[in-house]
């Protein structure tokens, strides 16, 4: 493994720009800025490398989402609860990576413990017509989703939107590609990481983050 | 599935087939792991990535990543790796004689091929056949040397290459008639078949060398197909229904297909969906109102849940977002053996859920239309004082011979389907009371997606007598059409099935559809429809009720 791609290196040096630039309206730095190094699909990765961190600016779109409860909500009131954010695009039947991203998630909220309860974990369908509400609530209930974790659908144009906004959308749900993202606070630049995730990184991250607040 | 597979008409099916057989026992302890995450023992298998992220049984099975045909995936940047036999253990070639690979997508050819123990390290250690580390996305699995040794030997019968219906030259289809089915609809939908092969097979074949190493890489020649003629075969069924299972063994017997292409069903699929489902042949998207929903099966395709979806719109109409019913007493009114049976009972025992009282009105198979009048008449004097909903799941020649409104029917709701869409011919009086399912784009909005197939016909002269199934079946060849050019020269029934379910959603051109996706898992290709009224007594013009609904 090459030095400057080491995931630990290329965190902590976002992560000091983050706390660096906190507060700074209207920042957007490229993908490119911080990623040192770029994985060559052709040479198979060693785990869980190739993450490119990035320091990013989205505005929230006012659009209605449908939450796995049955109730119709608004994405930007869900999001600005004054918890933390950590978000991710998924849809059910994605038997690929969605169910390791979720099984992820699932494991970070076991490891913060008593400190669950102060993250809003966010799972965004990208599939929103075969993923009823109904089929969200299953498929949570397949990774032990906590409380603070929800799943959200509605119409095709409003997840589209969503993903947009959030530069997830790539032309349809087959060419999804592994993106998490998390924000300390409402008003805050969101941390984008790209790439697979381990529990102990999410968990490192997101501490991080918190800690730069 | 594996467990229903008739003994005797697959063996007879299998001893028709050319080429090496590709049996495997059905319930061998290496598919099991393969595709339910089941263990030698009965135990669920575990798989373990870096980092300590279990997953387990089912969700553990190699069926999730690497597919049925063992050809992986694209998703994104990710490329799930091909894990037949053939593509894991087939050498570098130098020599210039041996046979090339078609082409996969997924396929990382930078390494050396795997011998039983590098790939029992692969699997276990994950680590590749030169000692490199897999993807992260893979996990390990701690599996005995039994059940390792019974995977692996799965693995190399995977998508062995011969393939019923696949001959050098030819691509042998059927396309599949009930005898109940509409004589027009027949006729319209197999003109729209025939010209599509005949205008497949003009261009002039030649037989194609066999593809063989260049020497340069093994893969450099593997991505073309092989231009082949595709030959179309008409399987029309005759009798009871009970009958037509035989029917069809005798039929692949004679004639060995590929997949079955388009289709049209009266009320009843069932017998042909379970066929090819025995036979794992893929039956791709026929113009059936009641098809087969069934969640673990694999080899139907279909545009959408027809007369079945629009009773889950009805549902939903009816109970409202919250599930607070809006009517107390639900009258439903079908014919005995027509498609609206299957659906009004879906129907009713939805609505029992919530508490909603369902009677139904059935008329006989073959009484003559005044019945109904009749019948609704009865229905009325039924009428609940919570206020009651009428739902006819009935042919455009008893809508015709409706007459007059029924004192007291609330709202009256009205399968499109089974109605004859926009040029139903509701009576007048009836308009104003009733909602009709719209499980299909609006008339208003679909236009930019038809002209091309209806430019299609009108220059080959086929004319247009049911528009949707002429559509549906265009739209089914084309994608058929796409979904081959894609797939080089790898004829694996269950890639077939892959590549229509990730080629999908990118199709803009849907005919009738506002838009289709599948996925793994997924055999509806729309998932919604509308609720409509008509905006005057007269005329097709209609008025949506509120935005697409899934239900």
């Amino acid at each position: 493994m090459m030095p400057q791609s080491h995931p630990h290196f290329r965190r902590h040096s976002v992560l000091v720009r983050l706390a660096a630039l906190t507060g700074v309206a209207l920042l957007v730095l490229a993908a490119s800025d911080v990623n040192a190094a770029d994985d060559e699909s052709s040479a198979p990765a060693p785990a869980a490398s190739g993450q490119i961190r990035s320091i990013r600016k989205y505005a929230v779109p006012a659009v209605r989402l449908v939450r796995d409860d049955d109730k119709v909500v608004s994405l930007p009131d869900e999001m600005n609860d004054g918890r933390p954010i950590v978000l991710n695009f998924i849809f059910t039947t994605c038997s690929s990576f969605c169910p390791l991203m979720s099984s992820v998630f699932a494991e970070f909220e076991r490891r913060l413990g008593a400190d669950a309860d102060k993250v809003h974990l966010m799972s965004i369908s990208i599939d929103p017509e075969q993923d009823t509400p109904a089929r969200l609530r299953e498929y949570a209930r397949r990774f032990h989703a906590g409380l603070e974790w929800q799943h959200y659908t509605g119409t095709q144009a409003a997840s589209i939107t969503a993903q947009r906004a959030f530069d997830v959308y790539r032309g349809g749900k087959m060419s999804h590609t592994a993106v998490t993202l998390m924000r300390a606070a409402p008003g805050k630049p969101w941390l984008r990481i790209e790439g697979f995730l381990t529990p102990d990184d999410l968990v490192r991250d997101y501490r991080e983050l918190l800690a730069a607040r | 599935m594996s467990a229903r597979r008739l003994p005797l008409a697959g063996l007879l099916a299998a001893l028709a087939l050319p080429g090496p057989a590709t049996a495997v026992p059905a319930d061998s302890v290496g598919r099991s792991i393969y595709l339910r995450g089941v263990l030698g023992s009965g135990a669920p298998l575990e798989g373990t990535r870096e980092a300590g992220v279990v997953t387990t049984g089912a969700d553990a099975a190699c069926v999730n990543c690497h597919q049925r045909s063992g050809l992986g995936s694209v998703e994104g940047h990710l490329s799930i790796p091909p894990v037949t036999g053939e593509y894991l253990f087939h050498s570098r070639a130098q020599d210039a004689s041996e046979p090339v690979l078609p082409y996969v997508e997924s396929l990382h050819g930078n390494r050396d091929p795997y011998t039983d123990a590098t790939l029992a390290r692969a699997i276990r250690d994950g680590l590749d056949s030169q000692g490199r580390p897999l993807s992260y996305l893979m996990p390990r699995f701690a599996l005995s040397d039994e059940d390792m040794a019974a995977l692996v030997e799965y693995l190399k019968t995977l998508s062995v290459h011969r393939v019923p219906g696949v001959t050098d030259t030819v691509l042998h289809f059927a396309t599949i008639v009930t005898p109940d089915a509409d004589p027009l609809k027949r006729r319209g939908m197999l003109d729209v078949l025939e010209q599509f092969f005949v205008q497949k097979n003009l261009f002039p074949l030649k037989p194609s060398p066999r593809m063989l190493t260049s020497g340069k890489t093994q893969y450099s020649k593997s991505m073309y197909m092989a231009n082949r003629h595709w030959q179309l075969h008409v399987w029309e069924l005759t009798g009871p229904a009970a009958s037509w299972r035989a029917q069809l063994d005798k039929h692949l017997a004679a004639e060995p297909v590929y997949a079955v292409l388009s289709g049209l069903a009266g009320s009843n699929w069932a017998p042909v969906h379970e066929f090819c489902e025995q036979n794992a042949i893929p039956c791709l998207f026929p113009n059936v109102e009641v098809p087969v929903i069934a969640e673990r099966d694999f080899y139907s395709l279909y545009f959408s849940k027809g007369v079945l979806l629009e009773a889950q719109l009805i549902a939903r109409t009816i109970l409202g977002p919250d599930d607070h019913p809006a009517a107390g007493a639900v009258e439903q009114v079908y014919r005995a053996g027509d498609s609206g049976e299957p659906a009004a009972e879906a129907l009713a025992a939805q609505l029992k859920e919530h508490g909603v009282t369902v009677h139904s009105t059935v008329l006989a198979a073959g009484a003559q239309g005044h019945k109904v009048t009749a019948a609704l008449r009865r229905a009325a004097l039924r009428k609940d004082a919570r206020g009651q909903a009428l739902v006819l799941w009935l042919r455009p020649a008893d809508i015709a011979a409706l007459g007059d409104v029924p004192a007291g029917a609330a709202t009256v709701y009205l399968s499109g389907l089974m109605g004859g869409l926009e040029k139903t011919p509701l009576p007048a009086g009836w308009r104003e009371h009733t909602l009709m399912t719209y499980p299909l784009d609006l008339p208003d909005r679909r236009g930019v997606r038809l002209d091309y197939p209806l430019g299609w016909f009108a220059f080959r002269h086929i004319p247009v007598v049911a528009e949707q199934v002429q559509t549906d079946t265009y739209l089914a060849c084309s994608l058929l059409a796409d979904v081959l050019n894609r797939m080089a020269d790898n004829f694996a029934r269950p890639y077939l099935i892959e590549q229509l379910q990730a080629l999908l959603e990118h199709r803009l051109i849907t005919g009738y559809y506002p838009h289709l996706t599948l996925a793994s898992n997924q055999r509806f290709a729309s998932k919604g429809g509308y609720v409509v009224h008509f905006r005057n007594p007269g005329g097709t013009a209609l008025v949506a009720e509120g935005d697409w609904i899934v239900p």
